[in-house]
């Protein structure tokens, strides 16, 4: 009998051991800290329709650089809080922010991974898992730890958006000069806020608020990531259509591999912007103040004193 | 045509036809005693007329303090038809003029960009495209 209980206790341990897997953050540090020159295509199927680019991605030191070769004097630099967009080598728009050290609770599970070839290197293949169902699947370099090929997955096993390298040179690349941080046209610091502390799975890991009094918190599942602006004034959406989540309209736009929620409440503005899956749109948004229209009266109001 | 008195008064008051006026100036012209009252009438007429306004005591003619109260109500009309002009111009400048507090979709771009370059996922994972360029089919 004590021979029966000790071999079920060893084949119940067994397959949970393994399904630790791989740390999920520690793939993604080793890819951040890996430095190549790629071209990226980034595929995305979206309610709206399919979205595509391909962009030149150069990453070194922690600092990634990304062009599209349509429009070589367009260059987007970001890296250890900082982003800007150079254009013909000038910063046009740049924002630095200062992070917390807090780190989401894992959400995620890799397996072990599975040996295979890209673009004629070795690479290794895994699976993230949460909550029972596939999110993300992940090929590594074998030998630089960059992230080759991510694809992410919506809760029915539907392709969401497929980012995978075309070309490859791991040889670290030089850059000129850090266009990160420099001419810095908004600054923002770490404030308290009534954003709630979590949503849907997601962290809220910081609150900013910048010059101009609008407030923006990150939120983060340890993969997934966005943002939410409160805003004093109702931002405008070039593109995109109405989406309905739970009877209210939200104005939705995606790029790819982002999407970006717009709405107006009885105090502003408030917007979404980050690269969650459309599944994931709806309680995210629940846990949000709802759209809400303002009124002849009060739109008046806040147009002409602010 | 004897005398024109009659018809000079009613020329006076405008009551007479095309015909009637071109007729009443041709006796005028030949008839010093006509043409002598109209110049009397037309000066009475202008002397009334240049005297000033004033406002009669209340309660002195009952019927012309009757007169007072429509005018009154006219002035309180207009002046609210006024304001409601003058409140309708705000409010549409006001709809229609740009807030000072707008934001950019590509200014939100920015910051979240910035916050994600510290996302343990930041790098190809995370890639902000600065504009899309479409696949060939």
């Amino acid at each position: 009998m004590r021979r029966t209980l000790a071999l079920v206790v060893v084949v119940v341990m067994v397959p949970s051991a393994t399904a630790l897997g791989t740390d999920l953050d520690e793939l993604l540090d080793e890819s951040r800290e890996a430095s190549y020159t790629a071209e990226q295509v980034i595929s995305c199927s979206t309610p709206e329709g399919v979205r595509d680019a391909v962009v030149e991605l150069t990453q070194s030191g922690g600092e990634l650089h990304v062009a599209a070769p349509a429009d070589p004097d367009v260059e987007i630099a970001s890296g250890f809080g900082g982003w800007s967009l150079v254009r013909e080598g000038s910063v046009v728009s740049s924002t630095n922010v200062q992070g917390t050290d807090e780190t989401p609770e894992p959400r995620y599970t890799v397996d072990d991974g599975a040996e295979t070839e890209y673009l004629g290197r070795p690479a290794t293949s895994y699976r993230m898992t949460g909550e029972g169902v596939v999110r993300a699947e992940l090929v590594v370099d074998a030998e630089i730890g960059a992230l080759l090929k991510v694809v992410t997955f919506v809760e029915n096993g539907d392709l969401y958006c497929e980012r995978r390298f075309i070309a490859f040179d791991p040889e670290p690349p030089t850059f000129s000069q850090s266009s990160t941080g420099s001419d810095v046209e908004f600054s923002v610091s770490v404030v308290d806020s009534d954003l709630p502390a979590s949503l849907a799975g997601f962290e809220r890991l910081d609150v900013y608020e910048d010059d101009e009094g609008f407030v923006f918190a990150y939120y983060s599942d340890g993969f997934f990531s966005f943002a939410v602006f409160e805003t004093p004034a109702v931002v405008v959406l070039g593109e995109g259509s109405v989406a309905t989540f739970a009877g209210r309209p939200y104005a939705r736009s995606f790029s790819p591999g982002q999407v970006t929620l717009v709405w107006e409440t009885l105090e502003g503005g408030m917007a979404l912007v980050g690269d969650l899956p459309p599944d994931m749109h709806q309680e995210v948004l629940e846990g949000l103040p709802p759209p809400q229209d303002p009124g002849l009266f009060r739109r008046l109001w806040r147009n002409l004193f602010g | 045509m004897n005398h024109a008195g009659e018809l000079i008064s009613a020329y006076l008051d405008g009551e007479l036809s095309r015909s009637e006026v071109e007729g009443l100036f041709g006796h005028l012209g030949s008839c010093g005693k006509c043409s002598a009252e109209m110049e009397a009438l037309q000066s009475v007429r202008s002397a009334v007329r240049s005297l000033p306004q004033l406002d009669l005591p209340p309660g002195l003619i009952p019927e012309a303090d009757a007169e007072v109260i429509p005018l009154h109500r006219n002035r309180g009309f207009l002046v609210g038809a006024a304001a409601a002009v003058v409140a309708l111009v705000i409010a549409v400048a006001a709809i229609f003029t740009p807030s000072a507090a707008t934001i950019s979709v590509e200014e939100l771009n920015s910051r979240y960009g910035a916050r994600a370059s510290l996302d343990p996922a930041f790098g190809p994972a995370k890639v902000v495209v600065p504009y899309v360029v479409n696949l060939p089919e």
